[in-house]
């Protein structure tokens, strides 16, 4: 007769613990101005490790709120000061960088040279985990100065010095190694709450911060992997603002009172990718011939619905140093002919393989093939699984849709277009391109670098094996009375600390 | 002395079963392409820092030995730590429980007595037994998601009486805001309430043709009191079963209810450590479900002794027959 009564005592037990939960939860969030933001996240991926692998947009936003970083984009793209407030190299190689000397940890010690050249030196060792965040740089020959200046090095001359520290820079206290316990201390416009959980981040102003005073008093940064959930939750009263909603969801609540839709132009980019170093896109001709067979303004309408704009194959066409580009307009006839002067006038078969990661990823591949279809390119779409795509398709297979997202082109080159790259997925080896990059990089002057880099662009987006049909704007969703949300291009997006509610 | 004999039996088969599921989960883990080290390495990751990233969280070691290491731990009460992102599976698994309870609680409220009503009408019609079943089984093939996605759009969209998602407060209670819980509960409550009635309709059909069920109705017993004296005590120990293994299953598998209404439970978790090889993590969700279901099974267990109608000593069997439902 023991057993049920002790189901008995667990059920009831299992109660009590539900019912301790209503209890304990103070209501702090009275009346104070909070804004709550729904960003993209899976709850169960939450990182508490600024400097190791994050998945989670949300995590990089509650990163960005709790640390400072060195440098941060703006608006228009170009890169200020934040930690750090001056950096001067006469070699581009040794850069003197200043702090700022008024920032504080939460726990009301100084920011010192110390902790950013050891949080520095943590986020390179866990390289592996962060797509080798800052390899450019040689912090073994690098070194304190003073309490708020150091000298850091990088491998080579680094004229972007400014944006290779910038964003993802999150300075933390020396020593600090454990980040799964008690919140670590950091010295942004929030403090940690510790009263949230892996769906919600509860962060609080922090009102010794350098800066100009945030925009509310409690901010709550929500987890939220469904587009359309995020979305009903700001129309719902339940959040004030969603992160990347589909196109579709911003096409219904742009036209309806109480609900904005801010656009983040180049946001969203699923660029074909056709590896050089494979039969038949070692032709240029049929590479150019796939670029000139698009019909880049149905892409466009059907993809993003309109909230986008033709691609010109430039990479990031909306940095100050990209190049003008002229629209590429389909030309069947040539495309053909460029078959035909390849040898190859009878077709080609190909597969594109796709996934579904991100929104709209099947939508594009499905709908190049068919219009691909018409120049006599016979591809077959392949759908692969999500969570085996960046290991078994991405950097594997000759043709694929990938998702760039935010780095710029300099970062973005480093990694992808010099012969040496570690992810070369477009087996791009030009020993002209590789002399030309370090030219820019090892050029003081910012108009002849942007001339030297804007040059490059053009000749990848004329000869490579990117094919940058369209770029997709970021859509956010926002509740009436929400101000001052970010709507710059790259990870301007994350410093929402502005952000204001209500008034 | 019998009783209490069987249930210590019972009680050693359930922690051997359990053991049992645990080495098939990790098995079917293992048998994944890739691992946790591959989906916590970036992109552009080399080999060398994978196998390093591999050999630092302990996954470079034989299958067998990680395994042996997780069951020492686990007998020692400890879950151990993520394989991505270094945090204690208990953190993960606490904060995500009492969402996951209430949900599956309240489900189960809801849909255990609508299991026996559907379930006796399904079942008990002599001549028109084939054509309920056929409605039950078709109903039963409905999508979660689709189920879910209509009830959001007429409860939420159309009436605007419940909120469309249902986001819990930050540490708080789910039962704080008993109607964020309405929409999530009925998503996952009636697609058990099909799959239970549809279970539990053929044992009803053996309890109507059971001697003393036939005589009771050739009596002419009300219908009522012929269900409720009859046939029902008889459906105890089946519902309990079937309710037990829908208990499991909305532990772990409510992920598509989870998502749609931005409800953090247990479901979602699994999937993620799944799709990031999260072995640690994913055992730990798998063992909580197959306790569910094991403990459910053993509280029917206990049902089919105390409540059997006819008082008469449990059969000596080998196998446990978890449905109850005879052919």
């Amino acid at each position: 007769m023991n057993t049920p009564r002790r189901h008995v005592a667990a059920a009831a037990s299992a109660l009590l613990l539900l019912g301790a939960g209503c209890a304990n939860t103070a209501d702090s969030s009275a009346d104070v101005p909070a804004l709550r933001y729904a960003a993209v996240g899976a709850p169960a991926a939450t990182a508490t490790d600024p400097h190791g692998r994050v998945g989670n947009e949300s995590d990089y936003t509650r990163f960005a709120m709790l640390y400072d970083v060195l440098t941060y984009p703006d608006e228009n793209g170009g890169i200020q000061p934040r930690l750090a407030v001056s950096w001067d190299s006469e070699d581009l190689t040794t850069w003197a960088v200043t702090l700022r000397d008024d920032a504080v940890f939460s726990d009301g010690t100084p920011v010192t040279a110390e902790d950013v050249l050891f949080s520095l030196r943590r986020i390179q060792g866990k390289g592996a985990e962060n797509n080798g965040r800052l390899s450019m740089f040689d912090l073994d020959a690098s070194a304190t100065t003073g309490e708020h200046t150091l000298d850091l090095v990088t491998k080579g001359p680094y004229a972007e010095f400014a944006s290779a520290v910038a964003s993802l820079t999150f300075v933390v206290p020396e020593g600090s190694d454990d980040f799964t316990g008690d919140p670590v201390p950091g010295s942004g416009p929030f403090t940690d709450t510790g009263e949230g959980d892996d769906t919600t981040a509860v962060l609080t102003r922090n009102d010794a911060w350098w800066g100009s005073t945030p925009g509310v008093e409690r901010l709550e940064i929500l987890a939220m992997p469904d587009a359309q959930t995020r979305a009903e939750a700001v129309a719902s009263g339940q959040a004030d603002a969603a992160g990347s909603i589909s196109p579709a969801t911003a096409s219904r609540y742009e036209e309806q009172d109480g609900f904005t839709v801010l656009r983040r132009p180049g946001a969203v980019n699923y660029p074909l990718v056709m590896d050089t170093r494979t039969e038949p896109f070692d032709d240029p001709d049929v590479r150019r011939a796939v670029k000139l067979a698009l019909d880049r303004d149905q892409l466009v309408q059907t993809v993003f619905l309109g909230f986008g704009e033709p691609g010109t194959d430039v990479l990031s066409p909306n940095e100050p140093t990209s190049p003008d580009a002229a629209p590429v307009r389909r030309d069947l006839a040539e495309a053909e002919r460029l078959l035909e002067e390849s040898g190859r006038a009878d077709g080609i078969e190909l597969t594109l393989t796709t996934t579904n990661s991100y929104p709209g990823m099947e939508e594009a591949a499905t709908l190049a093939a068919e219009q691909l279809g018409e120049a006599g390119i016979d591809v077959t779409v392949e759908v692969h699984p999500p969570d085996t795509y960046w290991t078994e398709v991405w950097n594997v297979e000759p043709f694929y849709l990938n998702s760039l997202g935010g780095s710029g082109f300099v970062d973005f080159a480093r990694m992808a277009l010099l012969s040496e790259g570690p992810i070369n997925e477009t087996g791009w080896t030009d020993a002209d391109f590789d002399a030309d990059f370090q030219e820019a990089l090892a050029t003081a002057d910012d108009a002849r670098r942007g001339e030297l880099l804007g040059a490059l662009q053009s000749t990848v987006a004329d000869e490579g094996g990117y094919v940058v049909w369209g770029l997709g704007d970021g859509l956010d969703l926002i509740a009436e009375g929400v101000r001052g949300m970010p709507t710059g291009p790259g990870f301007n997006r994350i410093f929402i600390e502005n952000a204001t509610v209500g008034g | 002395m019998t009783a209490l004999r069987a249930f210590l039996t019972a009680i050693a088969r359930a922690l051997l079963l359990l053991l049992a599921v645990s080495a098939m989960v990790f098995v079917a883990t293992e048998l994944l392409p890739g691992d946790a080290a591959g989906a916590r390495a970036s992109n552009g990751a080399t080999v060398e820092q994978v196998a390093a990233l591999r050999a630092e969280t302990g996954q470079d070691r034989p299958a067998w030995q990680r395994y042996t290491a997780w069951l020492g731990s686990l007998a020692t009460g400890r879950l151990g730590t993520s394989l991505v992102n270094d945090r204690p599976v208990a953190d993960a698994i606490s904060q995500r429980l009492p969402a996951s309870t209430a949900l599956v609680v309240l489900a189960l409220a809801f849909a255990g007595p609508l299991i026996l009503v559907i379930g006796c009408w399904a079942g008990a019609g002599s001549r028109t037994r084939g054509t309920r079943t056929a409605v039950v089984t078709g109903l039963a093939a409905v999508p979660q998601v689709v189920l879910a996605a209509v009830l959001s759009a007429l409860f939420a969209g159309a009436l605007g009486w419940l909120p469309p998602v249902s986001l819990l407060p930050p540490g708080g209670s789910p039962l704080e805001s008993p109607h964020l819980l309405i929409l999530p509960v009925l998503s996952v409550a009636l697609p058990t309430v099909v799959f239970g009635a549809g279970l539990l309709a053929g044992a009803v059909a053996d309890t109507v043709r059971r001697p003393h069920a036939v005589d009771s109705r050739l009596r002419g017993t009300p219908t009522v009191l012929f269900f409720a004296r009859d046939v029902v005590p008889f459906l105890l120990t089946p519902l309990a079963r079937v309710v037990a293994i829908s208990a499991g299953g909305l532990i772990a598998a409510a992920t598509v209810v989870e998502t749609l209404f931005g409800y953090p439970g247990l479901g979602s978790l699994l999937v993620t450590s799944v799709s990031a090889r999260d072995t640690p993590v994913v055992q730990a969700v798998a063992m909580a479900a197959a306790a569910v279901v094991l403990g459910g099974l053993l509280l029917a267990d206990v049902i089919a002794v105390l409540a059997d109608p006819r008082r008469a000593p449990r059969p000596k069997r080998r196998a446990p027959r978890y449905l109850g439902v005879q052919p």
